[in-house]
């Protein structure tokens, strides 16, 4: 498959402070692969300038056509029914239908007359997806979609978020900073430190995958972060 | 998010996390909170009738009952009403408009921002009350500076309600729509204007409250019809009693157009978490 991002010599600035440093990074299409790395390391800001959020930047980058974005905070217009949120801004197609399917998908279906304000936090995350899903992207960004969500809806939403790659195949770049949700999902795990790549990881183990199975892996990473992993010790 | 920039109201309902509708148990309102206001009119009733409150300083709550039925019998009282409410009609449709207009424009674009906002800042420090002696002026004494003294008080409240509504729209479901693809105008429609919604009807309240406090004062001004030319008249008679069931009636559309609003506002907001 084409590569799905490729990106050579990013640099953000934000003031005086460096936030990418010259950053190089290749994602394969239908590739998933997670940024980690701690709170101010560019993570977030390496997903906004690939959204085309933010386009003060030097080096280059390619993205392709359709590129989604799911947030932390799911963003769904509070006015505007579950359904109309799903397929505001697609063109060309019956919005109640395909918005159907895609709440279907993530097994929102009943809900799709239902206000935002009368979902749980976890429901309207799964809107979010299905919002994102629903333009059928080939690269799918994800800005820490499961980071306000509670313990045991973080666990379905791996789930989720697994069982909905497999089906569309969008390439993937998951921001996150919880190493054993990078390691769940990803092919490849990226760590990110003042605004370059410091590491890198290919998971190369079958799926569903259980924790057990990348301890190594997992205080690997924990290093490359910087903390000292205490139970692989 | 409830709060919003200077000068302008707090939203009144503020967006409460989802829950379940209280069960409503008491079928009847307190009736207790009516023992006070039912007091004060019998004891006016009882300075009246004891002569202790001249009738050409008050008249008596059962005079001023009577004369409101005379006043609705003869038909005085509904062509004063229609004459009050249509002025207010006119007013409130033509400051409106300039008001909406003049607030979409300078919300929805940073050039209409710049050229607009400062003179209409400026301007509305100005007591509109005071440009009577103006609107005199420039009008004459016809229906002219009434309609105009209500389209100004309503102009502002909806301007400055509308601009800073729109102003407030959060950033992020900005941010959200664009990577989503919408187009300008389905921004503007989906999320710009949806996000104002809450704070113009706060404006739209102030303005229709304003429109009134604006008409009582323009129809001071040789009003020929109309509930102020019902008061003035019976001034001149003395008759207070009918300067009372003008009041009233004042009171009443007051209340009644609020209560438009907010009925407005229940059906508009329901996407709100109740």
């Amino acid at each position: 498959m084409a590569g799905a991002v490729r990106v050579r010599g990013l640099v953000k600035d934000f003031g005086p402070r460096r936030v990418l440093a010259g950053l190089d990074l290749d994602v394969a299409g239908g590739e998933f692969v997670a940024l980690l790395g701690r709170s101010g390391c560019g993570k977030s800001t390496l997903l906004r300038v690939l959204a085309g959020l933010d386009r003060d930047v030097e080096g280059t980058f390619a993205v392709p056509e359709r590129v989604s974005v799911a947030f932390q905070q799911p963003r769904l217009l509070p006015w505007r029914r579950v359904w109309r949120n799903v397929s505001l801004g697609l063109r060309g197609v019956d919005g109640r239908v395909v918005a159907e399917r895609a709440l279907a998908e993530v097994r929102l279906a009943d809900h799709a007359d239902a206000w935002p304000s009368t979902l749980s936090g976890g429901e309207a995350q799964r809107v979010s997806l299905a919002r994102a899903l629903v333009r059928e992207p080939e690269l799918l960004l994800l800005d820490e979609p499961f980071g306000a969500l509670d313990a045991l809806t973080r666990l379905a939403m791996h789930h989720l978020v697994a069982r909905l790659w497999r089906e569309h195949r969008p390439a993937v770049l998951f921001v996150t900073h919880d190493v054993d949700e990078a390691l769940l999902l990803a092919d490849r795990v990226v760590v990110l430190a003042e605004g370059r790549i410091v590491a890198e990881h290919h998971v190369d183990l079958p799926r569903p995958r259980r924790r057990a199975s990348f301890a190594d892996l997992r205080s690997q990473v924990l290093s490359n972060l910087g903390v000292d992993d205490v139970e692989a010790a | 998010m409830s709060v919003s920039t200077a000068g302008v109201v707090v939203r009144p309902e503020s967006t409460a996390p989802a829950r379940a509708p209280a069960p409503q148990r008491r079928k009847w309102p307190d009736l207790t909170r009516w023992l006070s206001p039912l007091g004060l009119v019998l004891l006016w009733q009882a300075a009246s009738s004891s002569g202790v409150l001249p009738p050409d300083k008050l008249a008596s709550p059962l005079t001023v009952f009577r004369s409101a039925y005379e006043l609705v019998l003869d038909g005085q009282l509904v062509d004063a009403f229609l004459v009050s409410s249509s002025r207010v009609a006119v007013g409130f449709a033509l400051g409106a408009t300039v008001g909406g207009a003049l607030g979409l424009a300078s919300g929805l674009s940073r050039w209409g921002e710049r050229l607009l906002d400062p003179p209409v800042q400026m301007l509305r420090t100005l007591p509109h009350l005071g440009l009577i002696p103006l609107f005199i002026l420039w009008f004459g004494i016809g229906e002219e500076p009434k309609l105009a003294l209500v389209a100004a008080g309503v102009a502002f409240p909806l301007y400055l309600n509308l601009h800073a509504g729109i102003r407030q729209t959060d950033p992020a479901l900005l941010e959200a729509a664009r990577v989503l693809g919408y187009s300008r105008f389905e921004r503007v429609a989906h999320v710009v204007l949806p996000s104002a919604v809450p704070q113009t009807l706060v404006g739209l309240r102030i303005a229709l409250g304003t429109a009134w406090l604006s008409l009582i004062v323009g129809e001071q001004v040789n009003a020929d019809a109309g509930i102020g030319y019902l008061i003035n008249n019976a001034r001149e008679f003395l008759r207070t009693d009918v300067v009372v069931v003008g009041l009233l009636v004042y009171a009443l559309l007051g209340l009644t157009t609020d209560a438009l609003v907010r009925a407005l506002e229940r059906r508009v907001l329901r996407w709100r978490a109740r």
